[in-house]
């Protein structure tokens, strides 16, 4: 304050000055804010051919009208197993070839019993030495990179999409991948972890054994059951789930900050079926474009959808140090999650606008869609849906008595809770009030914020065909989404609503007081210069009142000279 | 019953496989040519750039055949302090058109890779030489390196295990310079914050510098300097002028500009070098 202080003064005496004249002070006009760069509602980038319904290796795969739908080959990879697919389609994934092995259809009805998973711990947005950056990034809003770890299917050559990117490959990416298995099946779930931390799997509400039969710990919890999985190494899940429902699985180790930094998923028992081959990975969640012969009985679509939040603070630590030992001490002795505010929401790992371009509902009139909900949350949300009532249909994998289950529009779910969803689009005033867009979100008012920043956090929509292009693009008929493609909006940079009341922008940013005139700024330019500039002034200073003391008779004789001409014009 | 039988089975079957395989590293040999030097198994063993015979531009012939061994893993990070994963040497040096195989013998559960980048694309795709293998086991691949002096890049690409230390250089020749951030080698281009205040959690908190009035102390400092040295200042310029025109004064003065310009410009340059501790910095990731 007190450099402007002399700013202030000369201001005041103007001021009071014109008092006396009455001039009218104009508030500053609207300025406008320029946008910057927006990307394209879809750059996703991939073949047209991936939306369309399709059978490749001869899975069925359902069409997916959204901008960035799921690699067929690698549905096909997940749907088959990485051994019973051709070389060519395996070579269109990025799957390691090892990374799904099914084999052995016991009960022999058509389907393979043994299922080896096989998962990586990666890390998302890390840190690097080299550069200021972060690598492999994954945005969740545009030019927002939180640090992520994430299980991830095998995959095989370099985590980024090329040498030339370090955008990470579309494998690599929160959440961590619904998996899905049948009743029954023996699964075999490999960790491996190469991550720079430890690391574990907790099968929280699937059917697993305590220890498996060789002896070993088989719950994931480092205090109960097994020691941790060290970095470098891998462990062995065996489970051979005998319900099927809607379940979860998640690290177990410092679990309070270890699931927030997004080690956890859903994890799915199908029920038995003959010739059921379900789609083990449903990779960035959303539409299952191969859904079980259970789920098609009563559904004609299925979509997982699974909901996190982020406190920015947690999420940046990875990225503030290189050394493991900093990291894990800034986490574990120093983050106090007690004190901690979620400042992201993510469905599906991204936040609005971007979950429009994969976490679209996408529905026909008179359809029935199972949703399956999974709450990542570390606080409680109310799931609204707009334009329809849903029913509850199972609670954490345990289905509801049909005669007692709820319809409604609020879903409430707790941290780690799951609940199945029936979404109805018969356009009867209850269960859908008829085709059009409608917005489904967390009710809780911050999150659909993005830090703060409205309308973001995990909104996404359930779009009707007939609002929807080719490309994906929901017809809309409000305002222009480009703002929200641009990183300087959720930079807090644009005012929200600058171009919409009219084209002199009565809501937009007023213009910044113009600055004053020369003569006060002068000496508030000097007061924030550096010592070295202070010291060259004052040097400057001291010369010029030394020629003042040498001259200091012919100022006198001036003075005395201009005094007397101003006395003789009196 | 009979399914119990079965499962039985599977675990005993597991647990021997898994006994077998801790100590065992799996060779793998038998790998399925997809062309283009990319081999491939169905456990992940994966060559890619192999070239035994193609010549690249200016080598008129192979001039050694030579054969290192790289071993991969978290106990090669020991010496390492603030890393986690390491190849067990950080630096190779070859003659140009050497014909170099690499057995890489990966010690962990995981994957690793031993990835050159930088190689010329019309011989090796993406300019990329490539060996990957989940461990404990061994892959080996062969490549004719090029005739310029080069230094090139060789990590692990799999998330963070370059920058948790799992990265070296190839010389090729004399090379040219040095990647930051080698175990050993070079420094971290961005080094960490060992400081009591460790800068990971702290948010940005930055201390606004204190604002300081008009009087400040160097300013005072500088008035006195001014007001009393000006007569010696004085002195001095009139013995060192005396007898020049103004215009000789003015081109003097000029020079003694240029030449602190300069002295400027090579302490800074000075500081730089100090700083990064390189001859040559080549271009990061």
């Amino acid at each position: 304050m007190q450099k402007h202080s002399l700013v202030f003064l000369f201001g005041f005496a103007l001021w009071s000055l014109s008092a006396g004249v009455g001039a009218v002070t104009t508030p500053p006009a609207s300025a406008k804010v320029d946008l910057g760069e927006a990307e394209p509602f879809c750059n996703s980038g991939v073949p047209p051919e991936w939306r369309k319904a399709q059978v490749l290796e001869g899975v069925a795969i359902q069409e997916s009208r959204v901008c960035d739908p799921d690699n067929p080959a690698e549905i096909a990879a997940f749907v088959k197993g990485t051994n019973n697919i051709s070389m060519q389609t395996l070579m269109d994934t990025k799957l390691a070839a090892d990374a799904l092995t099914m084999t052995n259809d016991m009960d022999g009805d058509g389907d393979p019993d043994h299922i080896i998973i096989k998962l990586e711990t990666m890390e998302l947005n890390g840190h690097s030495p080299d550069f200021p950056g972060v690598v492999p990034t994954f945005d969740i809003a545009p030019g927002i990179q939180p640090g992520f770890w994430v299980f991830a299917p095998k995959t095989r050559d370099m985590s980024t999409t090329s040498f030339a990117t370090v955008q990470a490959n579309s494998l690599l990416r929160l959440p961590s991948p619904p998996i899905r298995v049948e009743q029954g099946d023996v699964v075999w779930l490999v960790v491996e972890n190469s991550h720079y931390f430890p690391h574990s799997i907790h099968l929280h509400g699937v059917d697993h054994p305590f220890m498996d039969h060789g002896g070993e710990g088989n719950d994931g919890v480092g205090q109960t059951s097994q020691m941790d999985i060290m970095p470098g190494q891998s462990k062995t899940y065996v489970i051979r789930p005998r319900h099927a429902g809607t379940m979860y699985y998640h690290c177990h180790v410092q679990p309070h900050t270890h699931i927030p930094m997004g080690l956890a998923g859903m994890f799915i028992v199908e029920e038995n079926r003959p010739n059921n081959w379900v789609q083990t990975f449903n990779i960035g969640a959303g539409q299952v474009r191969h859904p079980s012969v259970a789920v098609k009985e009563k559904y004609s679509q299925e979509y997982d959808l699974h909901y996190q939040s982020i406190d920015k603070e947690l999420h940046k630590m990875i990225q503030s140090a290189n050394d493991p030992r900093l990291i894990a001490k800034a986490m574990n002795q120093e983050y106090d999650i007690t004190d901690a505010d979620d400042d992201y929401f993510v469905l599906n790992g991204r936040s609005f606008p971007y979950t429009l371009r994969e976490s679209l509902i996408v529905v026909d009139p008179n359809e029935k869609v199972k949703l399956r909900v999974l709450s990542g949350h570390t606080e409680a949300m109310g799931l609204h849906t707009h334009g329809h009532k849903a029913t509850e249909t199972h609670y954490d994998g345990v289905e509801q008595n049909p005669g007692a289950q709820i319809t409604r529009d609020v879903f409430t779910l707790l941290p780690a809770q799951r609940l199945d969803l029936e979404l109805n689009t018969t356009n009867d005033g209850l269960h859908s009030y008829g085709p059009g867009i409608w917005m489904f979100h967390d009710h809780v008012e911050k999150a659909f914020t993005t830090d703060g920043m409205g309308e973001g956090g995990s909104i996404s929509l359930i779009v009707y065909k007939s609002f929807l292009d080719e490309n994906g693009t929901p017809k809309t008929h409000g305002m222009d989404l480009k703002p929200y493609f641009t990183k300087k909006y959720w930079e807090r940079k644009i005012p929200v609503w600058q171009d919409w009341a009219d084209d002199w922008g009565s809501l937009g940013e007023p213009a910044a007081p113009a600055v004053a005139p020369g003569k006060t700024a002068t000496p508030a330019e000097v007061s924030s210069s550096s010592p070295w500039g202070r010291l060259f002034t004052g040097f400057l200073l001291g010369l010029f009142g030394y020629f003042l003391y040498l001259n200091r008779e012919r100022l006198k004789a001036l003075s005395a000279q201009l005094v007397s001409q101003l006395k003789s014009k009196k | 019953m009979a399914k119990f039988v079965y499962l039985f089975a599977l675990a005993l079957f597991w647990a021997s496989f898994v006994s077998f395989a801790e100590e065992k590293v799996v060779e793998h040999s038998m790998l399925m040519d997809h062309g283009d030097g990319h081999l491939m198994d169905m456990e992940g063993g994966m060559v890619m750039g192999q070239n035994k015979d193609k010549l690249p531009g200016g080598c008129d012939k192979i001039s050694e055949d030579t054969q290192i061994t790289v071993r991969a893993g978290h106990k090669y990070s020991k010496k390492f302090p603030g890393t986690m994963f390491a190849f067990d040497e950080q630096e190779w040096r070859f003659k140009p058109c050497a014909r170099l195989t690499i057995n890489f013998i990966n010690e962990d559960h995981v994957r690793h890779q031993w990835m050159m980048h930088g190689l010329p694309k019309y011989i090796y795709d993406k300019g990329m030489f490539h060996l990957e293998v989940t461990g404990p086991a061994k892959i080996s691949g062969t490549l004719i390196l090029p005739k310029e002096d080069k230094t090139y890049l060789v990590h692990c690409d799999i998330a963070q295990h370059m920058e948790k230390g799992m990265k070296g250089q190839l010389i090729v020749g004399k090379g040219s310079g040095f990647f930051p951030s080698i175990p050993g080698v070079t420094d971290l281009a961005i080094p960490d914050n060992y400081g009591p205040q460790q800068a990971a959690t702290m948010p940005s908190a930055e201390t606004q510098p204190p604002t300081e009035s008009f009087l400040s102390g160097s300013l005072i400092i500088g008035l006195v300097i001014g007001l009393f040295g000006a007569p010696a200042l004085i002195r001095i310029a009139q013995d060192r002028f005396k007898g020049m025109t103004a215009k000789e004064v003015m081109a003097y003065v000029l020079t003694l500009a240029r030449e602190l310009v300069n002295a400027l410009a090579r302490f800074i340059a000075w500081l730089y070098r100090l700083a990064t501790r390189q001859n040559k910095l080549l271009p990061k990731k």
